[in-house]
């Protein structure tokens, strides 16, 4: 890996109905750099999901990436993320913008949310996801 | 009444229901076994139950096919108007809560189990894990409540529970024995 890579990693970030979770990792997604979840940042599980908790749990998520020397980060979104909100959800959004404003650069921004499907799937779009 | 009977592929949606079909009397009633006159009230009413998928099989009820997940992709509208006039349903799909309905039964399952569930009804590894990720992510109750909202899902963990329990579990929605709940369980530890 030249230098340079060394300053990019991903962001995943995990958007569920309850909670929001992310793990940064080097760009191979081999290495865990940095991990935390919105349950670490509020007292009611309810509130895991919120975009305050995501936004508290990126800031703290940003200063250990930093630390780590990563200036960069390119974010994978999976989830719809939070009660009755629209995609990407508020706590992926907050989280994207916490991390933003705390200096790092954030590059691409990919939604890889699955769908789930057995012999037959919706529409994409459809369910918003 | 209108029952959807979602959920992510896997969680038990087919077994259950077929379950609760069998009990739908003839009479019109679903009293178990050991029912006593009194608690008749409480029996579900009988709903003509409605296999989603086989209906887009068999009706072409679809618009195009997804190669790469081996999965057709469902003609919402055309199901829909296939759906009208037919008003005391259950209706059993992943895609059941995208229809008019007034209740919504959303199955859950720990998605290490679904995956275990998937590969042995002999999915492929790839949609065994698509599946997991999406229950793991909350997708169908996130949409379900999005689209029906929290005074109308009724979340139903099926994680280490007997079809026949879940099936029990389906009848008091239908009766109206229990109230909705959304977002009792937190599976996103799988994918950390
Ligand atoms: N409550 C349950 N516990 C354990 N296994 C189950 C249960 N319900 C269903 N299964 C098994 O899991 C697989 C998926 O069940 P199925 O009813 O086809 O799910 P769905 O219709 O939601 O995709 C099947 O192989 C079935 O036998
Ligand atoms: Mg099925």
């Amino acid at each position: 890996m030249s230098q340079d890579d060394d300053k990019w990693g991903i962001a995943h970030v995990h958007a569920s109905f309850n909670n929001t979770v992310m793990t940064v990792t080097d760009l191979t997604g081999a290495e865990t750099i940095a991990k935390s979840s919105g349950g670490t940042a509020v007292k009611q599980n309810r509130d895991e999901a919120s975009p305050y908790a995501a936004m508290q749990m990126a800031e703290s998520v940003a200063e250990e990436v930093k630390a780590a020397g990563i200036t960069g980060l390119h974010v994978r979104v999976r989830g719809p993320g939070g009660n009755l909100q629209k995609s990407p959800g508020p706590g992926a959004q907050a989280t994207i913008r916490a991390l933003a404003r705390s200096g790092i650069e954030i590059g691409r921004i990919e939604d890889v949310t699955p769908i789930p499907h057995d012999g037959s799937r919706a529409p994409k779009g459809k369910g918003g996801y | 009444m209108r029952v959807a009977v979602t959920g992510t592929p896997g969680t038990g949606k087919t077994t259950a229901s077929e379950l609760l079909e069998s009990r739908f009397g003839a009479d019109g009633s679903a009293a178990d076994a050991d029912s006593t006159p009194e608690s008749d009230d409480d029996s579900a009413p009988a709903l003509e139950v409605i296999h989603l998928n086989r209906v887009l099989e068999d009706e072409g009820l679809y618009t195009e096919v997804d190669a790469d997940r081996e999965s057709k992709v469902a003609d919402l509208d055309a199901l829909a108007t296939w759906l009208e006039g037919r008003d005391d349903v259950l209706i059993e799909s992943h895609l059941a809560h995208h229809f008019a309905v007034d209740r919504v039964a959303v199955l859950r399952c720990d998605p290490d189990t679904l995956e275990e569930r998937l590969l042995e009804r002999g999915e492929t590894e790839a949609k065994a894990t698509e599946n997991a990720e999406s229950e793991a992510l909350d997708v169908i109750l996130s949409e379900a409540v999005d689209e029906h909202g929290l005074e109308s899902v009724y979340e139903i963990d099926t994680t280490e529970r007997e079809p026949a329990d879940v099936a029990d579990a389906l009848e008091a929605v239908v009766t109206g024995e229990r109230e909705p709940s959304a977002g009792d369980v937190d599976f996103v530890g799988y994918l950390t």
